[in-house]
């Protein structure tokens, strides 16, 4: 059974993610999209597709801090599952003051929704005239941006080319991973917001650590949440790198936001590749090196980042 | 087992309901029309869908109440619209005169002159999942996020408090008024039993729980979670607390619905297979009938005065079997 890709849609208030929807559901794409909105309180869009929902966040209470998901979402993701007629794909769109941590633990978390769909990544609407303000307001701001796979820096007519200059600098310090687009109201092709492949474990095989080196380090750093990225030749020791994420997410896992990691791993032929939200984390086979070096290849956003500590952590797991 | 005949709607069966006299069935699909049938598995009538899916319906003053993702609630020709939100289930009270639903943060409670003046509004939690109590038409249960709350109409705070800090995706209130049941996403099951202020908490099972019913006498509840049913005894002045509990096996998945008859005490479970046991139970001990029905099974309703069965199945079809000999 294929499963059914879902994009999640994150934005500050006011930075157009109802536009984005409004454009994605007013397109000739010939693609059925069901939207689950969380904006209560907001104009809401009429729409026959649209399902409105209350953010209903619950702990698992297993044990794991991190656990904590959308019960909403479980039970309208189970309904839609259960149609005759599937939908091509479903975008959720959080509140504007939403952590997207729950949104993506519930995906990872419920065994059904596992199965059944696949998370292909997060978008992200920035406001790009007035993103600074809302990064000293709250910190929501910058998570969302640590989440996305996809950034829209949108408003771009309304900021000078300084300022969009400095906020996309400011955005690639905390999130050096994600793509960013320039929008003006929210126009952009529709294949850069819902082909994203973000969470999808074969593309986490294209993961470059380099471009952190390209864009982490030139500029003023005002946030804590940042990206770092690790790069070493050589095989590791599965069960050394297995122990090492293991207590790194036991011991940090609440600032981790996202890491994604290629592993050349002793006595594996083929590339491991792994991706981990917070505490949770997937691994899975990345198939041959077809030629490639082997080497490893990790990258981490997250809030207090040690590089220094990680890069060693990482390096006592080479074989 | 007989089959007097069967009615088919557009998708995957959610819920069956009888009405107190057990002449007509409502069958909700999960989307397209609901569906209202006679004893006899005759097509009465077919009630308009609500968008993108429909929520469980109930009878509400003699007529069908249906509900839905378009946030409406139909009722003969009376329509609501309280707010925006979904609304995935209507649960009529125990006397037949108020209509409760869950929207959001919202628990809405309709007269049948269509007052909601006993509405709750601004809970802490959402609604995932509602129940009356069966002994007192003020009383009702919410689950949702930190396990249930107890709320008696016309106060704004919760009498009693079933807050485990986890997550309940369905609440049952036992016939006779004692216990109170939650099935849980972290795959337990939760038993409060009110009178002793005492809760109980199960674990174990499999997966998160799709399904949990109380016999009508309320000595025994059933739990899904996995292939086996489990049977607690609640007769007891301990109840389940500290007793064995059946096991019955057979199935051959995840068992998706349970309901006791109120006729005749047996539990019809059915699975994501369309294995149906009908378990009839006899001084501690069991016996089952087993009957393959083709498609998964996802909604069960027994009669309320014969041994006649409705079976929902995840292909949209509705079978009434007969266990008459």
């Amino acid at each position: 059974m294929s499963r059914i890709p879902v994009t999640i849609l994150t934005g500050f208030l006011g930075a157009g993610k109802t536009t984005l929807l409004n454009r994605i559901l007013g397109e000739n794409h010939g693609l059925r999209i069901a939207v689950i909105e969380n904006e209560f309180g907001e104009i809401g869009i009429d729409h026959e597709l649209v399902i409105n929902a209350e953010e209903e966040l619950f702990e698992m209470n297993n044990g794991c801090i991190c656990c904590t998901v959308r019960g909403d979402l479980i039970r309208i993701l189970g309904n839609l599952m259960k149609r005759r007629d599937k939908f091509d794909h479903i975008l959720i769109e959080t509140t504007g003051l939403a952590d997207p941590g729950p949104v993506v633990q519930t995906f990872f978390v419920d065994e059904e929704l596992r199965e059944q769909t696949a998370v292909n990544g997060v978008v992200t609407v920035v406001d790009a005239h007035h993103f600074s303000r809302h990064v000293g307001e709250t910190h929501e701001a910058e998570e969302q941006v640590a989440f996305a796979d996809v950034i829209l820096l949108n408003k771009s007519d309304l900021a000078t080319p300084e300022e969009l200059e400095e906020t996309e600098q400011r955005i690639r310090a905390i999130n050096a991973l994600a793509v960013i687009h320039r929008t003006t109201r929210a126009e952009i092709d529709i294949k850069k917001v819902l082909e994203v492949g973000g969470f999808n474990l074969d593309r986490a095989t294209e993961l470059n650590p380099h471009f952190l080196d390209a864009h982490g380090h030139h500029h003023h750093h005002h946030s804590d949440i940042s990206s770092v990225g690790i790069e070493a030749e050589g095989d590791c020791d599965g069960k050394k790198l297995n122990d090492w994420i293991s207590k790194l997410v036991r011991d940090q896992g609440q600032d981790i936001f996202r890491m994604k990691g290629v592993f050349a791993v002793k006595g594996q032929a083929d590339r491991v590749v792994f991706q981990g939200v917070h505490m949770l984390i997937d691994a899975a086979s990345g198939g041959p090196w077809a030629g490639r070096p082997r080497k490893n290849s990790l990258v981490f956003i997250g809030r207090k980042l040690d590089r220094e500590a990680l890069t060693s952590g990482f390096r006592s797991c080479l074989a | 087992m007989k089959s007097p005949g069967s009615i088919t709607a557009e998708d995957h069966i959610l819920g069956l309901k009888w009405n107190p006299e057990g002449t007509r069935l409502l069958a909700t699909p999960a989307t397209g029309a609901v569906l209202v049938a006679d004893e006899a598995a005759t097509l009465l009538e077919e009630l308009p869908g609500h968008g993108m899916g429909n929520g469980i319906s109930d009878w509400f003053d003699s007529e069908p109440a249906t509900c839905g993702f378009d946030g409406k609630i139909r009722c003969g020709s009376r329509e609501w619209k309280p707010g925006r939100g979904m609304i995935e289930h209507v649960r009529t009270s125990p006397d037949g005169a108020l209509l409760a639903a869950g929207q959001g943060k919202a628990l809405y409670i309709f007269d049948t002159a269509g007052s909601d003046e006993k509405s709750l509004r601004d809970l802490p939690t959402v609604v995932s999942d509602l129940a009356w109590n069966p002994k007192s038409p003020a009383e009702i249960a919410t689950a949702g996020a930190g396990g249930a709350l107890l709320w008696r109409l016309g106060e704004k705070e919760p009498f009693a408090r079933f807050d485990w800090g986890g997550a309940s995706l369905l609440v049952r209130w036992s016939n006779d008024g004692r216990w109170l049941a939650t099935a849980d996403q972290t795959a337990s099951v939760h038993v409060y039993d009110i009178p002793r202020d005492n809760p109980l908490n199960m674990e174990g099972f499999e997966s998160k729980v799709r399904a949990l019913a109380f016999s009508a006498d309320g000595k025994r509840l059933a739990t899904a979670g996995s292939s086996v049913v489990t049977v607690w005894p609640c007769a007891s002045a301990k109840g389940p607390d500290g007793a064995h509990p059946i096991q019955v096996d057979g199935s051959e998945s995840e068992v998706l619905a349970l309901d006791f008859s109120p006729a005749t005490g047996q539990l019809a479970t059915g699975d994501g297979e369309g294995t149906l046991l009908v378990v009839t139970f006899e001084k501690g001990q069991f016996r089952r009938k087993r009957a393959r029905l083709g498609a998964g099974i996802s909604a069960l309703a027994w009669h309320p005065s014969k041994p006649l069965l409705a079976v929902g199945h995840t292909s949209g079809l509705v079978t009434w079997l007969s266990m008459e000999s």
